[in-house]
Parts: structure tokens; C-alpha cells; sequence
């Protein structure tokens, strides 16, 4: 996904991919058991959102949005660039992270996915301040830039605003 | 993908098609024509949006595989092209139904179990046929979700283990009447690691 310098109302941005924009507009995704990671700073009206796929990189590299480690350094290096601030004072939202199948044993994917997310934001003080998370359905994901506001909406589970 | 291994799964495709013709049409009493025009091998960061990338739910069966050959099969299609087949399965006049109750996702669910049957056994007769463990599927699970969320739980499900997607187009013909859906087959690292590998092949399948 590349940085929009103007807020995307286009594509939903991908598996592994990260969007970032400031001002006004649409960040939009679909989600299962991969958790779309808002992070929003009300000072600098700035958000950026991760597609994230797997809890850690584990060495690999790219792409950095596909891993919940190496998404939340690159989404938050993004916003710096974006606003030209490093002191963003952000807060996250987690949406995501369902278990659509259960053809394997273990702990579910998306369940790793949130965990390993909310450790990472935890170590770096940003504040989760709203999930919707599980479940076995998957979620489509729209963010205002401006407010941060998230609207996530199902085929047959209804739609909430977080 | 080498010339040889695509030719190789495209014949195991081929030849699963036939199979789940002959299958499906004993099934229903009817004459039933399974076809895969288009055999595609994907990277998986892409392969997300093989179902369409649209606001517009899709209706889908999943079968996990074990075995011989590992991975999972998914027969998706549009919900109004969906539920026409449900119609067309239960011997109702297509437009019957308007929405997915019991009936209709067994019709679905019984139809994704014999074509996916026919089609893992052609895959792993031609590909792992001195294996003596042969496959091993799940129950279909049915799915009706947007087709971005669908395709990435399907893609979850392999995620460590390969990077491509094997994509089949398929179309029923069930007394002349066509159903068009997608045939995704994701594999795991073992079971076709010498055939699809390093691979964005796309071919129509003749």
C-alpha cells in the first residue's frame, strides 16, 4: 500500500498492506481473522491502518504491515512522516481477528493476531480504546481520518461505530 | 510454476472435473457438466481478491485437507448465482429462493463434498500416487461473508507454509443451465511443492 499524501477513499487497502492519511476522508478495509489496526492522533486529525495478517515477522521482512511487530513501527513511522511530528499521542482501535474456519487445532490465528497487538501497543503506551474482535465473521472497516470514528459493518451480524 | 508441473495439476484439474461430473449428475439424476476453463497460480498477497473485492456478500464451501496433500479447497460463487443453484439442486424453479435457510446451504454443502471429493481425489491420484495415506477432508463448512474476508481466512489457513494459490474458474452445467463459481485450491509447502512452485502462470485449460 503506498502512503496517500491525500486521504483514500479508493481500494481497501490489502493483506499486509498500510494506509495513512491526514485531514479528512476514508480508510477502508475488509477483515476475518486478520485485525485491522487503527491508530489515530487527534492532535495532527492523522490515521493510520494496518492490515495485519500474522502476529510476528520472525525475521522476514516484507511486507512490514503483514506482521502485528513490524506493522506497528512501520504504521507509526508513516504517521510521523505524514505530520512531520513524532509526538503524535495516538490511540488504537482493533477490529477483527475472527475464526471463519476450524480446520486446525490450536489457538486461532486471529485470536494470536489481537494478543500480539495488544502486547506491542501495551509495551508502547498507546491506549486501545476500542475492539471489536472475534467472533467467526468477517468485517468490513471504514475509518474517518478526521475523527478517528471507525464504522464496522457484517453481512448478517450488523454494524456498530466504535 | 515449470511448463511441466502446470500441465501436470492442470491434467489432476481436468480430470477432477469428469470425475465430479459423473459424481454430481449420479448425485441428482441429471445431466451435469463440470468444467475448469481457466487454471491460475497466485501470489498470496494478491490472491485476496480472486472473489471479487466488492461490498457484495459471496456464498462459499471450504473443505480442510490432510494427507497426501495438504491444504484447502473453496468452491465459491455470487449469492444470486449461489442460491440459483440451491434451486436448481433442490429441483425448485430458480428464483425460489431469496435467502440461505437450511435447505439450501445442505444442497450446497452436499454439492461442494462430492465436486471437492472428486476433485482431491484426481489431484492427489496424479500428484502423491504412491502415497498410501491418501487425503483426508474436513466437512465442507459453509460461508456467506464479503468475498475479501473470505478469501482471507482461506489464505490463513496456509499462511506460513506457501505463497501461491492454485485458482481454477469452474462452471456447472446441470441440464443446460450454467452456474459459473471458483474452484481456489490453496496448498500447503508439502503437497505441491514440486508443482507449484515460483509460479504466476496464468492458462486456459483445453
Amino acid at each position: 500500500m503506498t502512503t496517500p499524501a491525500k486521504p483514500s477513499t479508493g481500494e481497501p487497502i490489502a493483506i499486509g498492506q498500510i494506509g495513512v492519511a491526514r485531514g479528512e476522508g476514508i480508510l477502508r478495509t475488509f477483515v476475518g481473522s486478520c485485525v485491522a489496526m487503527v491508530l489515530y492522533s487527534k492532535r495532527h486529525r492523522a490515521t493510520g491502518m494496518a492490515h495485519v495478517m500474522l502476529p510476528a515477522a520472525e525475521g522476514r521482512t516484507a511486507p512490514p504491515g503483514k506482521y502485528a511487530d513490524t506493522a506497528v513501527a512501520e504504521t507509526l513511522r508513516r504517521l510521523v512522516t505524514l505530520v512531520g511530528d513524532d509526538d503524535l499521542a495516538c490511540t488504537a482501535k482493533l477490529i477483527g481477528g475472527a475464526t471463519m474456519f476450524t480446520f486446525q487445532s490450536g489457538t486461532p490465528i486471529g485470536d494470536q493476531n489481537v494478543l500480539a497487538l495488544e502486547t506491542i501497543l501495551g509495551n508502547l503506551g498507546i491506549r486501545i480504546v476500542g475492539r471489536v474482535c472475534g467472533g467467526s465473521h468477517g468485517r468490513r472497516v471504514a475509518v474517518d481520518v478526521a475523527t478517528g470514528t471507525v464504522t464496522v459493518e457484517t453481512t448478517e451480524h450488523g454494524s456498530e461505530t466504535l | 510454476m515449470t511448463g511441466q508441473s502446470h500441465d501436470t495439476v492442470k491434467d489432476a484439474f481436468h480430470r477432477g472435473a469428469r470425475d465430479g461430473s459423473a459424481a454430481l449428475a449420479k448425485w441428482l439424476g441429471r445431466p451435469v457438466t463440470l468444467s475448469v476453463d481457466r487454471l491460475e497460480t497466485l501470489p498470496i498477497d494478491s490472491a485476496a481478491a480472486v472473489l471479487g473485492s466488492g461490498d457484495e456478500a459471496v456464498c462459499s464451501c471450504a473443505m480442510g485437507i490432510s494427507g497426501a496433500v495438504g491444504g484447502l479447497l473453496l468452491l465459491a460463487a455470487e449469492d444470486g448465482a449461489a442460491l440459483s443453484l440451491a434451486d436448481t439442486l433442490l429441483d425448485h424453479p430458480v428464483g425460489t429462493a431469496t435467502e440461505w435457510g437450511e435447505l439450501e446451504r445442505s444442497a450446497l454443502i452436499e454439492t461442494a463434498n462430492i465436486v471437492g471429493c472428486a476433485y482431491l481425489n484426481a489431484l492427489c491420484a496424479i500428484l502423491a500416487p504412491e502415497n498410501a495415506v491418501g487425503i483426508i477432508p474436513s466437512p465442507p463448512v459453509f460461508l456467506r461473508d464479503f468475498p475479501a474476508a473470505v478469501m482471507e481466512a482461506v489464505l490463513m489457513q496456509q499462511p506460513l507454509l506457501g505463497d501461491t494459490v492454485l485458482l481454477a474458474n469452474s462452471e456447472f452445467r446441470i441440464f443446460g443451465t450454467l452456474f459459473r463459481c471458483s474452484l481456489v485450491f490453496v496448498p500447503d509447502a508439502a503437497g505441491l511443492q514440486p508443482h507449484a512452485h515460483q509460479s504466476d502462470r496464468s492458462e486456459p485449460l483445453s
